[in-house]
């Protein structure tokens, strides 16, 4: 490209064996705002961390202003005119305002005027970060940035936290760079926003950036195709097949009703029935990590209620959860397990499993049900010794071996194949289906939407803390990726579906 | 947070309200509340102790303040680590070690040469503190148990360059750092003068905002352009300058060295409590000097209240352990208070 002021080529990063970024080409023309688009895990959030300095890309070159430059840390992001404005609050809740301004070499004195000129002259800049509303800590944030005056203005997700009135003035902070023939990446969940005051869009889908246009023209349907690609479809029919064939029985086991905790979490009602797998659908920050929190006990909702049976529980521990066959098998694997034990160990380990209630544990009944669970998982015993040298995969089956036991009713699934590899993934599949067959329900969260076609029964679709549409398992991708964006799909809804609110 | 008083627009046209800001009142309450509550406490002792004794003069005075100075510097540098969130179990072990460095070497020396030798023995202090630092940022070993390893090699070093209880200093060098038990203005000037001439110039600076922003949150710190390994090996540098200061103290006080390594384990522990005492949170980014040294001077004065009532010594730990469990535990509820609110 020439004139850019913003080239990437070929920008590769693996973390172990997972591949985040496999070829990032972009390139943002001087007085352009420019978004950064793709579907949760496509690398966006990479992509950013190497362009700021946080992560060194492990292959492919950076030009600014055609010149290759080399990002080692946030500060070299600076020098080189990019200011970020990064997805979490870059501001230490622990200093004033003015100290966390003094701290990035930033005067005080002159932000005073970045305020005024969007409004904000109330702030005072004395406080305690902690003390200030997280829609304000993005404005500083973004007024902090922009005080270095710098080429190119890096905002992640910036709006997902803010109030109608604060995203306007962003846009008015995005068209001001324009007209002086600066620069704006831009990134947000909100392809509203994208098509309105964007001029250009790159959009990356499996670490690869496979198209730029122009947003305005196609509109958020091309954008929605584009993130997903061709492949889509295949799965459809199956999940079609599956629907009919299942029957759901009318009690469900577990019900949220109503239910909202901290920020993020509005208002969400939903329940799942035996003999059923509920897939949750949602962007990345929409209340989904509360959301299972608060199923699994581990916290209190703020508003509203969980129903085991019809009847209300006021969990104060996992433990009263578990109790009633309701178990979680969470994101963050090694968390979940004891990583220097054996697989034994670890499959042996939770309450519910418990071989004998007092004295010491009978061994000869705890290998036998330890073995027949690695048996259905068909675990790779090889490293057995110690959990933390399997690989993600079989780790992922250990943690969801330890709750295969009689007397689970619900079991709770947090993305339960994220990093692992095709041939595992379908054991899991094919293990979440059995679970179902045999009487119990299952919730899982995906982040991958041909999932939901794949192993569920009906998806809830959660955007802002709400669930905003619940769709068929035979509902197409792009309807999943519309609705989860918060837009109005087309799809006829299953009856059962909570009304979706406008914003 | 949550209940701040933010208005979250639903449709366009509706304005989305600034934050009430905080009353000069609160905002003092919260920021120097802990610090005042210590300086309330130590007064109170203190009217305590002077109706106890029938003649409060210099000797009175000295006592408290020359006996304070060496767990006062202690918990400076124990306080300048753990506000950067760190821990720092060598700082006795590392003023035992100057202690005894500094009686080896400043024996049967004179006045200049003590003063010489005094700034090479801190010098040498805030270079194996460093080390230390860079060790901790380099090997990714926690704190606690890098620094718990330097205690026992810094106690080896000790007994090392002098075997037992000896060495020297001169009297000019004793009467400088230290005064006398009529003439308490040394120690007092010194505590005063580390606060204002090293302390105070550093907290505003760029690095001193690196410590606080350190130990309040690292990932937000690195986010802002804060390096991590200078801003750790500096806090342990300065750390070195004050515990090696300490040792200097405990020199000049004694009239000599001694590398018994209970005396360091005991100070450590105090340094923290004075830390903790004084309002300085083990987890990090909160607190600053003053209140340490206010601290420190709290631990101090409770066997001598004990003592003037009466009450046997060995009752006076006990009663500073309930003393810092309670403050600890009063101004904890007072902030939970405060957040809830």
């Amino acid at each position: 490209m020439n004139g850019a002021l913003l080239t990437t080529s070929a920008v590769a990063k693996s973390f172990g064996t997972v591949v985040a970024l496999r070829g990032v080409d972009l390139a943002v023309a001087p007085g352009e705002v420019h978004a950064l688009l793709g579907a949760n895990g496509a690398g966006k959030s990479t992509m950013v961390k190497i362009l700021t300095g946080v992560l060194r890309a492990d292959s492919g070159a950076i030009e600014i202003a055609g010149r290759p430059v080399e990002m080692r840390r946030p500060a070299d992001a600076r020098r080189f005119g990019l200011a970020p404005v990064f997805q979490d609050p870059a501001m230490v809740p622990d200093l004033t305002v003015a100290d966390n301004l003094r701290l990035t070499g930033t005067d005080p004195r002159t932000i005073g005027q970045r305020l005024s000129a969007m409004d904000l002259d109330g702030l005072d800049l004395d406080e305690q970060a902690r003390d200030i509303p997280l829609p304000f800590l993005r404005m500083l944030d973004l007024a902090r940035a922009m005080s270095a005056d710098p080429q190119l203005l890096l905002l992640d997700e910036i709006t997902a936290a803010l109030p109608p009135d604060l995203s306007e003035r962003v846009f008015a902070v995005m068209q001001e760079w324009r007209s002086r023939n600066r620069s704006v990446l831009f990134i947000s969940h909100r392809l509203a926003e994208v098509r309105e005051h964007c001029d250009m869009c790159t959009v990356l889908r499996d670490g690869r950036s496979v198209a730029s246009f122009v947003p305005r023209e196609g509109g958020e349907a091309q954008i929605v195709s584009t993130m997903l690609g061709e492949a889509a479809n295949a799965v459809r029919e199956q999940a079609r097949e599956r629907v009919r064939a299942v029957r759901v029985e009318d009690r469900p086991i577990l019900e949220a009703r109503s239910v909202g905790a901290g920020r993020q979490l509005d208002d969400v009602s939903l329940s799942v029935s035996p003999g059923e797998v509920l897939g949750i659908v949602a962007l990345e920050g929409q209340g989904q990590e509360l959301l299972f929190d608060v199923l699994s006990g581990n916290r209190q909702p703020d508003r509203g209620d969980i129903a085991v049976d019809g009847r209300v529980v006021k969990a104060g521990h996992p433990f009263d959860v578990i109790r009633k066959g309701i178990v979680l098998v969470p994101a963050d694997r090694i968390n979940a397990l004891l990583p220097q034990r054996s697989i034994r160990e670890n499959v042996a380990a939770p309450l519910f499993n418990r071989v004998a209630r007092w004295g010491p544990i009978r061994g000869r009944v705890e290998r036998q049900r330890v073995a027949e669970a690695v048996d259905r998982l068909s675990i790779d015993t090889r490293a057995a010794a110690q959990v933390r040298r399997l690989s993600g995969g079989n780790q992922q089956k250990v943690t969801i071996a330890r709750w295969l036991a009689p007397g689970l009713r619900v079991m709770l699934l947090f993305d339960p194949t994220r990093g692992i590899d095709v041939g595992t993934k379908h054991q899991v599949y094919d293990l979440v289906r059995a679970l179902a067959e045999e009487g119990a329900a299952v919730v899982m969260f995906t982040s991958e939407l041909r999932e939901v076609g794949l192993v569920c029964d009906r998806a809830a679709v959660l955007h802002g803390g709400r669930v905003v549409a619940e769709l068929p398992a035979t509902a197409s991708e792009s309807t999943l990726l519309t609705a989860a964006h918060g837009l109005e799909v087309d799809e006829a809804p299953t009856p059962s579906a909570v009304g979706a609110r406008h914003e | 947070m949550s209940d701040a008083p933010v208005a979250v627009a639903t449709f366009d046209g509706v304005s989305t309200t600034l934050p009430t800001p905080s009353s000069a009142f609160s905002r003092f309450a919260r920021r120097q509340g802990w610090t005042v509550g210590v300086a309330v406490l130590f007064a109170l002792m203190l009217v305590w102790r002077m109706s106890q004794v029938p003649r409060f003069g210099n000797f009175e005075i000295a006592t408290i303040t020359v006996g304070t100075m060496s767990v006062a510097f202690l918990a400076m540098g124990q306080s300048i680590v753990i506000i950067s969130g760190g821990i720092d179990l060598s700082a006795g072990a590392m003023m035992v070690f100057a202690n005894c460095l500094s009686a080896l070497w400043m024996q049967d020396q004179g006045y200049a040469a003590c003063l010489g030798i005094a700034v090479a023995v801190l010098a040498i202090t805030v270079t194996l503190a460093a080390v230390i630092g860079a060790v901790i940022t380099v090997s990714g070993v926690p704190d606690i148990i890098v620094t718990l390893a330097a205690s026992f090699m810094l106690a080896g070093f000790a007994l090392f360059v002098i075997g037992g209880p000896g060495g020297g200093t001169a009297r000019q060098f004793q009467r400088l750092v230290a005064g006398g038990l009529d003439f308490y203005w040394p120690s007092v000037l010194w505590t005063v003068g580390a606060l204002a001439l090293v302390w105070f110039p550093l907290r505003r600076s760029r690095f001193g905002l690196s410590l606080y922003a350190f130990g309040s949150d690292r990932k937000s710190a690195f986010l802002s352009g804060v390096s991590i390994a200078r801003t750790r090996i500096l806090s342990y540098a300065l750390s070195g300058l004050f515990t090696g200061f300490a040792g200097l103290v405990i020199t000049a006080y004694t009239g000599g060295g001694q590398p018994r390594s209970s005396i360091g384990t005991t100070a450590t522990l105090n340094s923290v409590a004075a830390a903790v005492l004084g309002g300085v949170a083990l987890t990090g980014g909160v607190g600053g000097l003053i209140g340490p040294v206010l601290a420190a001077l709290c631990l101090t004065m409770i066997p001598q209240l004990m003592v003037g009532l009466g009450w046997d010594p060995s009752n006076a730990e006990t009663a500073r352990g309930v003393i810092i469990i309670l403050v600890v535990l009063v101004a904890g509820l007072l902030q939970a208070r405060r957040r809830s609110s």
